[in-house]
């Protein structure tokens, strides 16, 4: 009995979190065969993952308890940290949480939406191999079982990404993910051998406590490499152009993985080594470091989606997009900054997942992506358009979606971080990311018009809407978006404050591995004071009187008195122009929609077209080129 | 008790004033003052000051046509979702010392709120499933890209300014602003902030879609656009959401920059805001209508983005350095 108890403690719950996922994986690999066998086993080992993180809620972001778990109970001996460890504070648990639900989501939507393929045991035995490899790296408490989890999901998503190797350009987009992919994953274990080298510790906390005393041109070095590995795992600017190609040929269930869930980890990897590892975030370079990345990510990448007419691969630049907000906000080093980024942290896996998950149903019902060849689905597909629509409007940051809680959140963390520094860098920020708002608002309005409304195209006449597994994992991810929007007050507070605590509460880190953390400052006073004000609760109540009573209103004066054109538009009069004239003289091209914007920017680009040749050797310099000067950065400030 | 009067007193601010009632008073009146002044200017006699209401309600008479490739819900819900957001923003906007809902949204906030009237007729007029439409809806969101980044710079100008002022730092809240204004008069009289107001006079016709900024309607090349395909009672709440967004921009006008001039008596402040806002409807809407060709879509966003947005940029520049 005492040894049942000891089992089932929650101590042992972070491990069990990595162990099911895993052992979901192989159990598949070897019974996989029958079908039955094979969901059962899947959904049993995402629901117990699940299970075990939400179970850890309570004790770590409630009680703001840390876990310090060596595997094999094999504590530091002479004072050197031998055994592997895991370490669990708020922040692995937040990124945890993130990672379970999306997991669990796009699980389930997994089995209806994979039925059409062959080797679907392969794909539940690479699918769960990832999950556990990104659940394993946030929960890790030592560098280099976080380099193994890195090595394990960087493999199992270049495997899925060429999962439909039929698909035209999956083998090559997988070939290019593993090159340069393969780049940040040795720059992730150089790193760390430096870092071994230099200390004679891999773990966490003992790192923590060494490291920022002793800096030299070996660590900053090593700081250089770490920081361009995670940052090759988050996609970020130069290595946007993988995350395109990945999620273009990746089954959609794998797209939500790679973009809601294996950016975050790039990005809890870059958290840890600038707030934990170094403890440099306090410099005023290191912020423009992170806020520059960041701002040109969230830039670059919008302006790239635009241009794009393929449906998925517009999807992961705005992912990109979107972790550039994130990186910005974690990049100021304020309590409101890092609530901020986490909060959109959040709201990326929900509203991102839930917009692969309508690309893919769009997919699996016509079997095409392409902007140019799809329309007026709406009629076809009503309930993924409304649930496309949540998506979108949950991105675009429109009230009172969760989009728009944790943008207005960055704006006033920027903006205030302008006001305090008086750096009027970070005001120019603020401009960045509100100008980059508008414009992925324009660009999923261009989604929204050439998929799921305008003009039904020929062929399309037979379209029937998704299963109801694929709608209701969808509609799992739009309920969370709009609980997430309409209670932001409930997210800060039990979410991502405690993670935005733990950030700053660096000496509590290394003291709950039992390793001495008096030399690390005194944890800053944290606050989270906002400037603006923002009830989304009331304002919708509001909303929904005025609406009622419009409503009222034109119902009342004869607005329903509707009558259907007699038109038919399969007649040929009235085939594109009621007027009947020819097709050519439409100007609605999916990829030129918002040519008056373009137009003005044409030189920018074309040199963003001509910059982004496809060719992997050009990405693969730039990798390298994006070492070279993070290295020189370090090397200056640090 | 007082639960059920206080409830009562926010649906009379809902419902009759700054609501509904009075949205749709004040901006058909705004409406046919333009159109009168417009006329005028153009010697023409023009139609009477009240054509915009008699126009709506001879709409609301009308059969609705939905289109066969319509998608019906959203075509048919787009101009209702529209009009309650403009009005809901209407609540936000103090009228001098009053506000019906103060401290629910700041002006970031109704910057983006501004968006969804915007996005109802773009989603209204993608449903109706015409060409023309389409045209109109990608004009119309570039309108919108173009108006947005001076209307950012304009407001995190005035946001710096009163911020400093009242020494927070920062202040993006709308009442604050109001109250600001009242202790220190109002914010034109700022040097910083005149060119901020003068490129705030310029963004309204871009965001109602007045003339030379219409292309995203230009009835005389795309039929205008979004509204195609709309006929009867629908086509009749998007005429008025467009008289409603006029009042809109103006008030919100008239709060950032000419506060402090209220009496303190309601009915007055109400009387002097309406004055007020048809003064800025004939200069930034009349008078630009009058005197100017239509642009094309491209030049619109080139002007934008360069000359307002360079004319808020020095606002926001010397507001940073507390001139």
């Amino acid at each position: 009995m005492n040894f049942l108890g000891n089992v089932l403690s929650y101590q042992h719950f972070p491990i069990y979190a990595i162990m099911v996922l895993f052992l979901g994986s192989f159990l598949i690999a070897v019974f996989g065969e029958n079908r039955i066998a094979r969901n059962i086993l899947a959904l049993l080992s995402i629901t117990a993952s699940l299970g075990f993180i939400l179970k850890l809620v309570g004790p770590v972001l409630m009680d703001g308890e840390i876990i310090a778990y060596w595997m094999g109970a094999r504590e530091p001996a002479g004072g050197y940290a031998i055994g592997i460890a895991l370490e669990v504070d708020a922040l692995s648990l937040f990124f945890a949480l993130l990672v379970s639900i999306a997991v669990f989501v796009s699980g389930v939507y997994s089995i209806q939406y994979m039925n059409r393929d062959d080797n679907e045991k392969e794909y539940y035995t690479l699918y769960l191999l990832l999950c556990g490899g990104v659940m394993g790296m946030v929960l890790s408490g030592d560098l280099f079982n976080m380099f193994i989890m890195v090595e394990i999901l960087t493999f199992a998503a270049v495997a899925l990404t060429a999962f439909r190797n039929t698909v035209r350009g999956a083998v090559e987009a997988a070939f290019k993910y593993l090159v340069v992919g393969c780049m940040g994953s040795t720059c992730i274990l150089v790193g760390t051998a430096i870092l071994y080298a230099q200390t004679h510790t891999l773990n966490f906390a003992q790192l923590s406590q060494l490291v920022p005393g002793d800096v030299n041109t070996a660590t900053k070095v090593a700081f250089a490499l770490l920081f361009v590995g995670f940052g090759t795992k988050a996609f970020i600017v130069p290595f946007h152009p993988l995350a395109a190609d990945a999620h273009g040929a990746a089954p959609a269930s794998i797209s939500v993985i790679i973009s809601g869930v294996l950016t975050k980890s790039g990005i809890y990897g870059i958290i840890r080594i600038t707030y934990f590892l170094f403890q440099s975030m306090g410099l005023g370079t290191m912020q423009f470091l992170l806020v520059f990345i960041g701002s040109l990510s969230m830039f670059i990448c919008v302006t790239m989606a635009l241009a794009q007419h393929d449906f998925k691969r517009l999807l992961a630049f705005h992912s990109i997009s979107q972790i550039g907000y994130v990186l910005t906000a974690v990049g100021l080093c304020t309590a409101l900054g890092v609530s901020a980024g986490l909060y959109h942290a959040i709201n990326h896996t929900l509203f991102k997942g839930l917009l692969f998950l309508a690309a893919g149903a769009v997919l699996h019902e016509t079997g095409t992506t392409d902007l140019n060849k799809l329309g007026g689905l709406a009629k076809k597909m009503p309930y993924t358009t409304v649930l496309f629509l949540v998506g979108a409007f949950s991105i675009s940051g429109v009230p009172p979606f969760n989009g728009f809680a944790s943008k207005w959140m960055v704006y006033q963390a920027t903006y205030q971080k302008a006001v305090e520094s008086g750096n009027i860098g970070f005001l120019l920020v603020t401009i960045i990311a509100l100008v980059t708002s508008v414009l992925t608002l324009a660009s999923f309005v261009k989604v929204s018009h050439s998929v799921f409304f305008g003009q039904l195209p020929e062929g399309l006449e037979h379209v029937k809407e998704v299963s109801f597994g694929m709608r209701f994992a969808m509609a799992i991810f739009a309920v969370l978006c709009v609980v997430t929007g309409l209670f932001p007050n409930l997210v800060t507070s039990y979410l991502t404050e405690p993670a935005a605590r733990a950030v700053f509460n660096v000496a509590h880190y290394i003291e709950a591995m039992g390793f001495d953390g008096s030399a690390v400052t005194e944890p800053v006073a944290v606050s989270f004071s906002h400037v603006g004000t923002w009830d989304p609760v009331s304002w919708l109540l509001v909303l929904c009187i005025a609406l009622l009573s419009v409503t009222i209103v034109a119902v009342g004066s004869k607005y329903d008195n509707v009558s259907r054109s007699k038109a038919a538009a399969t007649e040929s009069k009235y085939e594109l122009f009621y007027g009947g004239e020819a097709q050519e003289l439409s100007q609605l091209g999916g990829d030129d929609l918002f040519w008056g914007f373009k137009h003005n920017w044409r030189g920018y680009f074309n040199y963003m077209h001509r910059l982004h040749s496809g060719i992997v050797n050009d990405y693969a310099l730039w990798a390298v080129v994006d070492l070279a000067l993070v290295m020189l950065f370090s090397l200056i400030v640090l | 008790m007082t639960i059920v009067i206080g409830a009562l007193q926010y649906l009379g601010y809902v419902l009759i004033f700054p609501g509904f009632l009075f949205c749709f008073l004040a901006g058909m009146l705004l409406c046919g003052i333009d159109r009168k002044l417009v006329a005028k200017m153009q010697k023409r006699v023009g139609p009477p000051v009240l054509q915009p209401f008699y126009d709506f309600f001879k709409l609301c008479g009308k059969e609705t046509i939905v289109p066969a490739a319509a998608e019906r819900i959203t075509f048919m819900l787009a101009p209702l979702v529209g009009l309650a957001a403009l009005v809901v923003i209407q609540l936000f906007i103090p009228v001098f010392g009053f506000t019906a809902f103060s401290g629910m949204a700041d002006i970031i906030v109704i910057l983006y709120l501004l968006l969804i009237p915007a996005l109802a007729i773009i989603l209204g007029g993608a449903a109706s499933g015409s060409p023309y439409a389409g045209v109109g809806l990608s004009r119309e969101m570039v309108t919108i890209i173009s108006c947005e980044l001076p209307l950012v710079l304009v407001l995190l100008a005035v946001a710096k300014t009163v911020g400093d002022e009242m020494g927070t730092g920062l202040c993006f809240s709308l009442s604050s602003i109001a109250q600001y204004q009242m202790l220190n008069g109002s914010l034109i009289t700022k040097i910083s902030m005149v060119p901020a107001a003068v490129a705030l006079l310029l963004i309204i016709p871009g965001e109602t879609g007045n003339h030379p900024f219409d292309a995203a309607e230009a009835e005389t090349e795309i039929c205008e656009g979004m509204l195609a395909e709309y006929s009867g009672a629908p086509l009749g709440v998007f005429k008025l959401s467009h008289a409603v967004k006029m009042l809109t921009l103006t008030s919100l006008f008239v709060a950032l920059f000419l506060g402090g001039l209220g009496t303190g008596i309601l009915p007055l402040d109400v009387l002097l805001m309406f004055l007020l806002c048809a003064v800025i409807t004939a200069v930034a809407i009349s008078f630009v209508h009058a005197v100017t060709a239509r642009l094309r879509i491209e030049q619109i966003f080139k002007y934008y983005w360069t000359v307002v947005s360079a004319l808020a940029l020095i606002s926001l520049v010397l507001a940073w350095y507390g001139l």
